[in-house]
């Protein structure tokens, strides 16, 4: 499943250190889940969009 | 964060226990003059467990010093599958054994055939084994389910 974290974290000026923080993760969590290797839990998913200010629609191409 | 540090002095204390049972079975085993093989599969066991906890430890300490979790639902994941693998794994790695249980006794301990102890180490220190490979390769490259 693709995704968007790394162009809504770059909009925000956020590095993956300070979305693992948010989100209660760790930092290699969010690296797998940028490269497309990891599919996050819906809590998960839920959490990223919220520290992103967006939705999980928008951050998440379930097309595959 | 606390806790997550608690624990890892936990895991820290278990390892170096682990770690001074290893060099005191060896210590027993070098007085008892067990001259073959087999008799390091006992010691082959806790050196698994303190590499791969050696391992987790180094990678888990600098995350938890910068405020990071050590645990997330990702590292729950690896663990939980690598677990499931290497039983898989293991129940050919027995069956293994049992059918090659002539090979090992010679080649190992020098014997006929091996006895249940011998058999059960076999099994642990290949399921420990397994584990730590699948590890491994859930956590570098492994798609998650």
């Amino acid at each position: 499943m693709k995704n968007r974290i790394k162009e809504f974290r770059a909009k925000y000026d956020l590095t993956q250190e300070d979305l693992a923080r948010k989100v209660g993760v760790r930092r290699e969590t969010i690296i797998y889940l940028e490269q497309n290797k990891y599919n996050p839990s819906l809590n998960l998913a839920h959490d990223i969009a919220k520290a992103l200010k967006t939705t999980i629609d928008e951050l998440f191409d379930f097309r595959d | 964060m606390k806790n997550d540090k608690f624990r890892l002095i936990i895991i820290a204390i278990l390892t170096i226990t682990v770690l001074a049972i290893a060099v005191l079975y060896t210590f027993e085993s070098i007085i008892m003059k067990e001259k073959n093989l087999g008799a390091l599969i006992p010691f082959l066991i806790p050196v698994i467990i303190v590499v791969f906890m050696v391992f987790f430890i180094k990678r888990r300490y600098k995350d938890v010093k910068e405020g990071m979790p050590m645990e997330d639902e990702r590292s729950k994941k690896v663990i939980t599958q690598a677990a499931a693998k290497s039983f898989y794994f293991s129940l050919y790695w027995l069956l293994a054994i049992s059918w090659f249980e002539p090979f090992f006794a010679r080649v190992l301990f020098g014997g006929e055939k091996l006895d249940a102890g011998q058999t059960v180490g076999g099994g642990i220190a290949g399921m420990a084994i397994f584990f730590f490979i699948f590890w491994l390769y859930y956590d570098k490259k492994g798609k998650l389910i």
